[in-house]
């Protein structure tokens, strides 16, 4: 089995570790009713009642699948 | 024709990828619509319309060879009987993907994947297509008159389409 030879450096540890990065995801955002919602493109939303509770999961004005 | 299949096989090799495959097909034409990961659903629809296709045929041998893949013969005869009159007269694309979020554990991406069933409404033909087919069909009968009257329409048409959606873009923008 492949060994390290060396202790790694605390430099060189903080370097890869300072590599990791979080990137934005692209969001559309959409105004309705006055709310403003930010959502994943191209994916179906749930459509809540008026009491927030989930009903089903709706693209482009079709219902698609149940929640 | 389905391009070849980049990267490795879904489950473990060829076999388990195939048994998967046919798996998955037989439930999307017993259930018409199917909860399944991104992945499989992408690898899942060139076999399910090659199956359909096949179904639309709808000879002996057609019907063997589909059994070659799904073994279950009542799920063969609803695939012959019920779904391939409704596809009838569409031109391929008979399945529909739509995603649907991530998976809770492992993160993967759901899809709600389902047969197109509603009824063929063709798309009116572009401006320059529709006037290509009127140029050809003009010369056998009236060449002058014809033409003048189905470029006009042809013209017409398209552009009464675009500024409806237009107009109802800055509406919903304004609520």
């Amino acid at each position: 089995m492949a060994v390290p030879k060396r202790k790694m450096s605390r430099a060189s540890t903080r370097m890869r570790r300072a590599q990791w990065k979080a990137t934005a995801p692209t969001l559309v955002k959409t105004v309705e009713n006055g709310k403003t919602t930010y959502s994943l493109p191209h994916r179906a939303k749930v459509v809540e009642d008026s009491t927030g509770t989930p009903l089903y999961m709706e693209y482009k004005g079709r219902k698609v699948a149940d929640v | 024709m389905a391009a070849p299949t980049k990267g490795p096989r879904l489950g473990g090799g060829p076999a388990h990828e195939r048994l998967m495959l046919a798996n998955l097909a037989a439930a999307l034409f017993t259930h018409k619509s199917i909860k399944t990961t991104e992945t499989r659903a992408k690898r899942l629809r060139p076999v399910a319309e090659r199956l359909i296709t096949f179904a639309k045929r709808g000879d002996l041998h057609a019907r063997r060879r589909v059994l070659a893949t799904i073994g279950d013969k009542t799920v063969v005869h609803e695939l012959f009987t019920e779904i391939a009159p409704l596809v009838e007269l569409r031109e391929g694309g008979y399945t529909r993907i739509t995603k649907l979020g991530f998976r809770k554990g492992d993160n993967a991406s759901m899809v709600q994947m389902e047969l197109v069933l509603e009824p063929v409404n063709p798309k009116p033909k572009s401006a320059k297509k529709a006037a290509a087919a009127a140029a050809t069909d003009a010369p056998e009968e009236t060449p002058v008159e014809e033409t003048v009257v189905a470029e006009d329409e042809t013209v017409d048409a398209p552009v009464e389409e675009t500024e409806a959606p237009a107009e109802d873009a800055p509406a919903e923008d304004a609520k």
